[in-house]
């Protein structure tokens, strides 16, 4: 199998969102960075499916030249070459960012049979970079996916759904979006971050399209208003809360 | 004949030593030169004068004796010999020598005095540290000890008996006493011969034996103890990363992995268990036990197969429930360095087969993504200091003359929280010219490498060694001891050689300088010492001065170097314990001393035992040795923010400041 | 779909009603195919030339708008809590879950967009609908549906949400959230930092990338309220903390705290609503 994972460097924000002066990013300084969540489990996904069937997997990012430490820290988990489109440091739309992509897969030698893709990205949040990626290739597409097996030339996927799970069948070749908790993403071994210190990343300067999703500045939801009532401190405190359980009916 | 006796047993003894060499000589590499006036110290102090085994009095004399008795007695080896051989003849001048005759006569009386106290503690008092030892082979080697001197003894008394003898009787009293079983006729002769065959036979079997048991250690120990660590407890050895990919040694895997200290170390083993008397996670029923961590590996080492060492020599828990807190290394007499062990142990499980408890997992991937195993955001890590005033240090701003190094757990855990707020007050109130780094402060990658990723740890090092470099900083206050041990001992390996001072010390400074003048109130306080100060960094009086200046100190009876973990080394503040607790076992050794206030100087002590006091629902106070100096130094002190004082009530947990 | 696509569907249809723009409904019959879907959708705004094209910020409505855009060529928001429209369109939309907005102008028409949940009360409508029946040859469609096995409250629709974080300490440790949850006949939730301890299966995550709850009541115990976590219970009604950190950055989303261990105070919530009812 040959399998596509493309993830995105996203920071790691804790318990406050600062933006920079021109209210047009958050303020990084002094935040870590990681790989968006659903995509970890994308690019563990991948790892399995090739120890599982044999086969090769790639990863890819769309970001500036820090984003390479995602792409070594995937290939500590055993993502075997990564390809870098390296932008500048504003953020792209999503639909340049899909061009973008879909420019680098039709570049790769080889096709892919899967292409991984997180749900949506932590950051932007904006849920169609992939299928956008599909519709280009003309690759069936399904979404949302929790849990993902192979066989003989077809991907079963399912979706978490209000009163269970459905479960798609669709042909290989296709593009599939992922959930964390498809899978648990392995703890990368030192070997294997030694390894991927000299494994191939393929550097590309991508061609951007002009944005027809503009982002104009970004700011803070306002506070809610909420003035925190303390109810105590303590087990002393139990009886008031049962008082305001009782006021919302659910006690 | 005698000859050929001594040839058979020199020849397996030599056969035996052949393979114990082979296997020291294929193990890996360790540096442990340098320092020579110090190695020559612990031979003088911990071999000659059983300094460690002499903690415990009784079985302490009682290998003393067997010990010192072998040392003089080693010549009464090839006396024997030489009588075998000719009954007439003896060593040239010593065998002459009526004191040496004496010596003989008094050590080999010491020797039998030793084996029956051994005897009657391992057979009578049995206590809790020979469980999972051999007993049979300690058995045996007491006998065949006991025989030696026995037979030692009945020769002499023959040879006086016969008029062999060459020196008054007052020179061998109990020799002399010991003839008047014997007749001078024939029997007598045939015995003369007998007790001194017996002798040298006994002698011969011993040697033979001796390699092939933990007895051993007679000759290994003396090795073992020149091999010992010479600096600091708490630093342990870096890996490099930087050989080729096929020579980077991940800790110990396989039996071929160890080190030649850690393959000397199996084999000076004797199985007293004094380090498993020590451990606190045995003594709070968890599956590790120093010993047995030892015996597994020497096992796995002798029998030279490829397997891998977890869980075939020492099973999985016993790995993880160390809590590195040294108490093990600390009371060998042979100095074996368990802690290194099981750190090399976990290394290899954590680097290479990323196995290891799953709850640590968060905490390993937030040092290395948010630089702070609480995973929180480090542009919060100086909302501890927001009304305080504390100066945070910028790029390029003049370098202070203390760098304040407040730790993980002083900025992001409330109840750790408040030792930093006091010491920042009280560092400003004696006019200290002191910075924080703020969110520049990661961290330092303790808890990562405890828990066996060295990986990651020099990830860390490497990063605050260049941004305390670049800041030109010279002297750092420590407020953790798990940060002052890996400031101070471990970064000078990468690059960072500062002067490192722990909070408490420097404020019983301040005090002594009369800089910071505090009232007593004669409350009885017992002192916590945490390990990583006490133990592995010899900082005992600083913390104490401290509590003597503002409450009347009581000791607990594990204090001091011998002081009882409270749990969360070895990154056990983020991995869960099975079995009893730790923290619960000390908060009732501090109860049990009638104290009020507990005083620690290390964050995770105080989160560890304020959860004990918690659990136990006793009502003594847990707090740092810096905030109860801020509570005495000023009653409108900033410290307390607004708190009220009332000495009656022990201050509630996460108080809100007013 | 399901009826939480319907209620945001109404919350979508209650915002664009707020355009004042004549408002046409679609309803699609069948099975779910986004793609398939997506096509008769395209075909309508053929025939019908909209100015903009609404959908509820669900996963099935971002799906199936996702795949319109596609098709179309056109831009899409996703998720939007406030739309103006124009030459070009503006939008408000949420990114980080919630956590942040981003103002946005959208050049293409028609206005392709979904609405973010609770971003406007769904007010009753009285519409025209269109009814559609895509054609499904070829379409990537539900091949089957694996009903949910394991009784209890889904955390997706109770009434109550009991949740633990790091300061839980254990698994065995959520006895007593457990406890809590089933007298007051709720869920148990929990924050990511103990889904990745393993503590409690991802499904019982309560965040941005985990489960999005919104019940009446939240009970946040020992979390200290990470921006992802706080994503996953903005439709929480009302949200209490108990946490012993009087600064934990929770507070400022809560409505009611208690400051304490919640290995103390859990209980004795329990407790006391034992003595509430018993006696």
């Amino acid at each position: 199998m040959n399998i596509l994972v493309c993830v995105k460097r996203v920071p790691l924000t804790g318990g406050k969102i600062v933006l920079t002066e021109d209210a047009r990013a958050i303020s990084t300084r002094h935040l870590g960075f990681t790989v968006s969540p659903h995509e970890e489990c994308g690019a563990e996904e991948a790892v399995r499916l090739v120890e599982q069937h044999g086969g090769s997997s790639t990863v890819l990012t769309l970001g500036p030249p820090e984003a390479e430490e995602q792409l070594r820290d995937m290939m500590a988990i055993g993502l075997d070459r990564a390809v870098h489109l390296v932008t500048a440091a504003e953020e792209w739309d999503p639909q340049a960012t899909a061009a973008a992509i879909v420019d680098a897969i039709r570049a790769e030698p080889e096709p892919y049979d899967l292409l991984l893709f997180g749900n949506e990205s932590a950051d932007a949040g904006n849920y169609q970079v992939a299928i956008r990626v599909a519709h280009a290739l003309q690759l069936p597409c399904v979404t949302g996916v929790k849990g993902l097996a192979v066989h003989d030339g077809q991907v079963r996927c399912e979706q978490e759904v209000q009163d269970g799970r459905d479960a798609y069948d669709v042909p290989l070749p296709a593009v599939v979006t992922v959930k964390e908790g498809l899978n648990l993403p392995r703890y990368p071994s030192v070997p294997g971050r030694l390894r991927a210190k000299r494994k191939p990343v393929d550097t590309y300067t991508p061609v951007r399209r002009e944005s027809r999703l503009e982002m104009v500045r970004l700011h803070l939801p306002p506070g809610s208003g909420k003035q925190v009532e303390v109810l105590g401190r303590g087990p002393e405190a139990a009886p008031a809360v049962v008082g305001v359980l009782r006021e919302l009916g659910v006690v | 004949m005698l000859g050929a006796a001594v040839l058979v047993s020199a020849g397996l003894f030599a056969r035996r030593v052949q393979t114990l060499t082979g296997v020291l000589r294929a193990a890996q590499p360790v540096s442990r030169a340098g320092n020579v006036p110090r190695r020559v110290r612990n031979e003088a102090t911990v071999v000659l004068g059983q300094s460690k085994l002499l903690s415990r009095l009784g079985p302490g004399l009682a290998h003393a004796f067997i010990f010192w008795g072998f040392l003089v007695l080693l010549p009464t080896i090839v006396i024997a010999m030489i009588g075998v051989v000719d009954k007439t003849a003896t060593l040239p001048w010593l065998g002459h020598q009526g004191w040496y005759a004496l010596l003989v006569d008094v050590f080999a009386v010491l020797v039998l005095l030793g084996v029956l106290a051994a005897l009657w503690i391992r057979k009578v008092q049995r206590p809790r540290r020979f469980e999972g030892s051999h007993l049979g082979e300690a058995d045996l080697i007491l006998a065949l000890i006991a025989t030696i001197a026995t037979t030692l003894l009945l020769w002499h008394a023959t040879r006086i008996a016969l008029g062999l003898n060459e020196w008054p009787r007052a020179w061998s009293p109990v020799s002399y006493a010991l003839s008047h079983l014997f007749g001078t006729g024939q029997a007598t002769r045939v015995l003369e011969r007998v007790f001194v065959w017996a002798h040298v036979l006994t002698i011969l079997v011993f040697l033979a034996y001796l390699p092939r048991s933990k007895h051993l250690h007679i000759f290994i120990a003396a090795v073992n103890v020149w091999y010992g660590r010479t600096g600091p407890g708490g630093r342990l050895e870096p890996v490099d990363f930087e050989a080729d990919d096929a020579d980077i040694r991940f800790g110990s895997g396989s039996a071929a992995d160890l080190t030649f200290k850690e393959v000397l170390d199996t084999f000076s083993c004797t199985e007293c268990g004094r380090c498993q008397d020590a451990c606190p996670a045995f003594a709070t029923g968890k599956v590790l036990s120093p010993k047995l961590v030892i015996m597994g590996l020497r096992d796995q080492v002798l029998a030279q197969e490829q397997s891998t060492l977890v869980p075939d020599a020492v099973p999985a828990e016993s790995v993880w429930d160390c809590v590195t807190c040294g108490a093990c290394v600390e009371v060998c007499p042979v100095s074996i360095e368990h802690v290194d062990q099981i750190v090399d142990l976990r290394r290899h499980l954590v680097m290479v087969e990323s196995s290891f408890p799953t709850e640590a997992e968060p905490m390993l991937r937030d040092i290395e993504r948010a630089s702070n195993p609480w995973g929180r955001a480090q542009s919060e890590r100086a909302e501890w200091a927001a009304e305080l005033g504390v100066r945070v240090l910028e790029p390029g701003d003049r370098a202070p003359e203390y760098l304040y190094w407040v730790g993980c757990a002083s900025s992001f855990d409330e109840r750790a929280r408040r030792t930093a707020q006091s010491t920042a007050t009280l560092l400003k109130a004696a006019g200290i010219d002191f910075a924080i780094l703020g969110p520049r402060e990661a961290c330092t990658g303790d808890p990562a490498r405890r828990m066996g990723n060295e990986y990651l740890f020099q990830a860390m090092a490497e990063q605050n060694v260049a941004v305390l470099n670049e800041a030109e900083v010279t002297k750092v206050i420590a407020n953790c001891p798990h940060c002052f041990n890996t400031l101070a001992n471990e970064y000078p390996d990468f690059g960072g050689r500062y002067e490192v001072i722990h909070h408490s010390e420097l404020l019983a400074q301040l005090v002594r300088d009369g800089r910071l003048a505090p009232t007593q109130d004669g409350h009885a306080v017992t002192y916590h010492d945490s390990c990583y100060l006490a133990r592995h960094n010899d900082v005992v009086e600083g913390p104490r001065e401290l509590v003597a200046a503002v409450g009347r100190p009581v000791e607990m009876a594990r204090s001091g170097k011998n002081t009882f973990c409270c749990g969360a080394g070895g990154a056990h503040m983020w991995m869960e314990e099975r079995g009893g607790s730790i923290n619960l076992e000390r908060v009732n050794e501090a109860a049990n001393t009638g104290a009020d206030t507990l005083a620690v100087a290390c964050p995770f002590c105080t989160v560890m035992l304020d959860d004990g006091v918690q659990s136990a629902g006793e009502k003594i106070r847990v707090v740092d040795v810096a905030t109860l100096l801020a509570e005495r130094i000023d009653d409108d002190a900033p410290a307390r923010r607004g708190e009220r004082v009332d000495d009656d009530a022990p201050v509630r947990r996460g108080e809100r400041p007013a | 779909m399901s009826s939480a696509d319907d209620e945001v569907s109404r919350q979508a249809l209650t915002l664009a009603t707020e355009l004042n723009e004549p408002i046409g409904a679609i309803a699609i019959a069948g099975d779910y195919a986004p793609a398939a879907w997506a096509r008769s959708i395209a075909e309508e705004v053929q025939r019908q030339a909209p100015s903009a094209v609404l959908a509820p910020g669900t996963d099935r409505g971002n799906e199936v708008l996702a795949h319109l855009a596609a098709m179309l060529e056109a831009p899409m928001a996703a998720n939007c809590v406030s739309i103006a429209l124009g030459d070009p369109a503006t939008v408000t939309r949420i990114r980080w879950g919630g956590s942040l907005l981003e103002d946005a102008r959208v050049h293409g028409s028609p206005l392709l967009a979904t609405v973010a949940p609770h971003a406007v009360t769904a007010q009753p409508a009285d519409l025209e609908v269109t009814r559609l029946t895509p054609s499904e040859d070829g379409a990537v469609t539900v091949a089957e549906h694996i009903p949910t096995t394991s009784s209890g409250v889904s955390l997706a629709d109770a009434d109550v949400v009991v949740s633990g974080g790091r300061g839980v300490g254990s698994a065995e440790g959520f006895a007593v959230i457990e406890e809590l949850a089933a007298l007051l006949g709720g869920a148990v939730g929990c924050s990511r930092a103990v889904t990745s301890a393993g503590w409690r299966p991802h499904t019982d995550q309560v965040g941005q990338t985990g489960t999005k709850i919104s019940p009446e009541i939240y009970i946040a115990c020992g979390i200290s309220g990470a921006t992802q976590h706080l994503a996953g219970c903005k439709g929480a009604k009302k949200l209490l903390a108990i946490n012993p950190d009087a600064e934990a950055s929770i507070y400022a989303s809560a409505d009611y705290a208690v400051i304490g261990d919640l290995h103390e105070v859990v209980p004795a919530i329990s407790a006391e609503i034992r003595k509430a009812r018993g006696a």
